[in-house]
């Protein structure tokens, strides 16, 4: 039966998480991008709303992607990169919780302990040709272990990360390999100056014949499905997307309002008042199919299609709404002294990644 | 609880319009071509009908086991398009207005008649402050006296009056007061029009028709003034939106089925860079169908809360008759591109469904409409300050 109703938990998950995602992260979001990084206490703060610990559960038992897409988009309407922070530890547990054997989740107790634990699907690589479904990286099996080989790129907090979740092709197929960050042959090179999300400290990580017991192929035997976390993925950073979107409108609304122009409001033209409308139209609609998508997954239904369509939606109509909530300000936007110029470069960056967040 | 389940209620009802829709799509390039031409009849029951029950009015005896009939009757508009009315016209969207707005006294009188809507005018559509009409009160006779020219009347020849909104000659103020009346095509002074040709929707006619002195007592007039006569729109945008998406499903449907044809298959698992760029195109049409899909489910789930004459849904419902008017032209636009030349041919609906789609983001206010009334609410502005 059709419903959009909200859980009672959910409507006070949602309420609890906007305010702190607007008192606690907002007014880092500018100093975070500026050096590149996020401090231990922005991280001890997210640590603190437990969201990726509670993902732990085997099975996915007692976690809610609905739940998790709700919360990506609040976190993300006060800044994008701390929301991609979440999701991609949050994509690495859910990953493990979902598909990983007994003795697999027995790695996930790591994520009970007090501080920030970052852990990471390594999914992309460092190609202009680079896509989901052709990946480069290879893993060979040699008696009771595989060999890893390849490099992946955009891993987020790479340098801290504790595991990499390895996306790497296998026998012909997608294939997926925890891997602790020290093992031999794991290099994580320096983060690299990205042009958004700059605070996530997205970095290369090399995979030099690594050997990987067979026991840390995740689900062993069986092998996991990749595709899901493709689609989780997506899910999730669609959701982000919607959440920078709102960010957007909501600092549009009030400065054209007061901004005067012509004799008017800015708001009172026709082509502004439109593009705000729009893009009032279009967070909302992001966020139907981001539910929609979320849903299908919580209730273990194929979710693919919908997943596409939420991502490929959010991807193009975010852009267009930074864009015109940039052309909205100007100049005014185009300089730091506003956030819009960063969101306009966030807002490029989420809608060109894949594999790297969790819903 | 978030849910996008249907229940095996829904289901059968989707499963039995669709039946229904095609049926008619096998009568629809006849019809398509002839319509305008032939002289409008009163519509019977299609005989490919005949013994079968309408789903419709099936769904508003018992909803049992269903999302509820509101919800339902937006998912049936979306299934598939619905290019042909086999059932005889029902109450036209006037006596909507009436079932809503009039006395008990009223609804005794004219609750059996079928009436249009008449609001738009050669010289106001958009923008009903320029209606030209008139009415005024005749103290002599205790009449109300009509004046002026109504166009584009959907079903006026079918129907057996219509629900006009007019403006009243100036008051001592200088006010041109709103007012709405019922009018029935065998007053004195009615003059029905010939049916407008039109580029597509040839299924369902349309038509003007002049007022002359036309003379009627107090009980014509309904106590619904712009607002309340508008704000039937409320239920009706969205359900507009949902008719042109459930076009815009079988104009992707036929579009994916002839690209799979020659071996272009839709992949929804691969990143952008391993598909074409037909599947692309695909992708992000479908991708905009879902979103216009999701905002008119939401605006009916809230409708559905709130009791269909609450104001509480109406930027909603703007925003998803907005979505849903995009949607249409850009899906049958971009579907006839990917399908080439041979999609030019009568020998298919596509071209038709091209036609017919257009109007979705014009009638019952045009999407610029919609978006004035989205970014008022966004903004906090009244009418006056965003026009
Ligand atoms: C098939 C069909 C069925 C119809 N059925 C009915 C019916 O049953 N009853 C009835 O009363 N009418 C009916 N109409 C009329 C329809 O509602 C009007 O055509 C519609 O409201 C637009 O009005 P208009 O044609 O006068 O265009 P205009 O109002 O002249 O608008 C022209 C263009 O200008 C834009 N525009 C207008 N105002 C603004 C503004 N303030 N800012 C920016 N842009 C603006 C419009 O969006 C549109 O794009 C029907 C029309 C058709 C074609």
């Amino acid at each position: 039966m059709i419903s959009y109703e909200l859980s009672e938990e959910q409507k006070i998950v949602r309420s609890t998480m906007s305010e702190f995602a607007n008192t606690v992260l907002r007014p880092e979001t500018r100093r975070l991008d500026d050096n590149s990084k996020i401090d231990d206490g922005v991280l001890s703060a997210l640590w603190a709303t437990e969201i990726i610990q509670s993902q732990a559960d085997a099975d996915g038992e007692g976690r809610s992607p609905v739940t998790n897409a709700i919360i990506l988009e609040e976190l993300a309407a006060a800044d994008a990169s701390l929301a991609l922070a979440v999701a991609s530890s949050m994509g690495f547990v859910q990953a493990i919780a979902d598909q990983g054997s007994a003795k697999q989740r027995e790695l996930l107790k790591a994520f009970a302990g007090p501080k920030f634990q970052a852990a990471a699907i390594a999914m992309m690589e460092p190609s202009f040709s680079f896509d989901v479904s052709k990946i480069s990286a290879k893993a060979s099996k040699a008696g009771d272990e595989y060999v890893l080989s390849g490099k992946k790129a955009y891993v987020p907090l790479a340098s801290s990360c504790s595991h990499f979740l390895v996306i790497a092709e296998s026998d012909g197929a997608a294939d997926a390999f925890i891997v602790p960050r020290d093992a031999a042959g794991v290099k994580v090179e320096a983060p690299k100056g990205t042009l958004g999300l700059r605070a996530l400290e997205l970095a290369e990580v090399s995979f030099d014949g690594v050997k990987v017991p067979a026991s840390m192929r995740l689900g062993e035997g069986n092998g996991a499905d990749i595709q899901k976390i493709v689609d989780s993925a997506r899910v999730g950073l669609a959701s982000i997307m919607a959440g920078l979107s709102r960010g957007v409108l909501e600092y549009v609304v009030p400065y054209t309002k007061e901004r005067i122009v012509h004799g008017t409001p800015l708001a009172q033209k026709q082509k502004v008042a439109f593009d705000i409308a729009d893009m009032k139209i279009d967070i909302d609609a992001m966020r139907w199919m981001n539910w929609k998508a979320a849903w299908e997954l919580e209730s273990k239904l194929p979710a693919t299609r919908t997943a596409q369509l939420a991502y490929t939606y959010a991807s193009q109509q975010t852009m267009q709404i930074a864009d015109n909530g940039l052309q909205a300000f100007g100049g005014h936007g185009f300089v730091k002294a506003h956030p819009i110029e960063m969101w306009y470069r966030n807002a490029r960056s989420l809608s060109v990644l894949e594999g790297v967040a969790g819903v | 609880m978030v849910d996008f389940s249907l229940t095996e209620g829904d289901q059968r009802f989707l499963d039995l319009i669709q039946e229904e829709y095609e049926l008619g799509r096998k009568f629809a390039r006849e019809v398509d071509r002839e319509a305008e031409h032939k002289p409008p009849v009163v519509k019977t029951l299609h005989p490919a009908l005949e013994g079968k029950p309408d789903p419709y009015e099936l769904l508003h005896e018992s909803d049992e086991g269903t999302s509820g009939h509101i919800m339902v009757d937006a998912l049936m508009h979306m299934v598939s398009a619905k290019d042909l009315d086999m059932r005889p016209e029902g109450l036209g969207f006037g006596s909507m207005v009436l079932e809503d707005f009039g006395t008990d006294e009223q609804k005794a009188k004219f609750g059996h008649l079928r009436l249009a809507i008449g609001l738009t005018e050669p010289g106001a559509g958009s923008d009903p402050g320029n209606m030209a009409s008139t009415w005024r009160y005749d103290a002599a006779t205790d009449e109300y006296v009509l004046n002026g020219e109504k166009v584009f009347i959907s079903a006026i020849n079918k129907l057996d009056g219509a629900v006009t909104l007019l403006r009243g000659v100036p008051d001592e103020q200088g006010r041109r007061v709103f007012s709405s009346f019922i009018i029935t095509k065998d007053m004195k002074g009615f003059h029905e029009m010939q049916q407008f040709q039109k580029l597509g929707m040839h299924q369902f006619d349309i038509a003007g028709f002049t007022m002359d002195d036309i003379r009627v007592p107090a009980i014509n007039r309904l106590e619904a003034d712009f607002g309340r006569t508008m704000s039937r729109f409320n239920h009706n945008r969205p359900l507009v939106a949902a008719g042109a998406l459930g076009l815009c499903r079988s104009m992707l449907d036929f579009t994916k089925a002839k690209l799979a044809e020659g071996g272009i298959e839709v992949d929804y698992a691969r990143g952008v860079k391993a598909r074409s760029a037909a599947e692309d195109k695909i992708i992000r049409m479908e991708a905009l169908w879902e979103a216009a899909w999701g905002t008119v489910m939401e605006v009916k789930w809230k409708q559905t809360q709130l009791g269909t004459t609450s104001l509480g849904y109406r930027t909603e419902a703007s925003m998803a008759k907005a979505i849903g008017g995009k949607a249409a032209r850009q899906i049958t636009q971009g579907c006839l591109e990917l399908l080439g030349p041979e999609g030019l041919s009568e020998d298919y609906l596509a071209e038709k469904w091209f036609r017919d789609a257009r109007i979705a983001d014009i009638y019952e206010g045009a999407g610029e409409i919609q978006r004035i009334l989205v970014a008022r609410d966004v903004l906090g502005y009244k009418k006056g300050e965003l026009n």
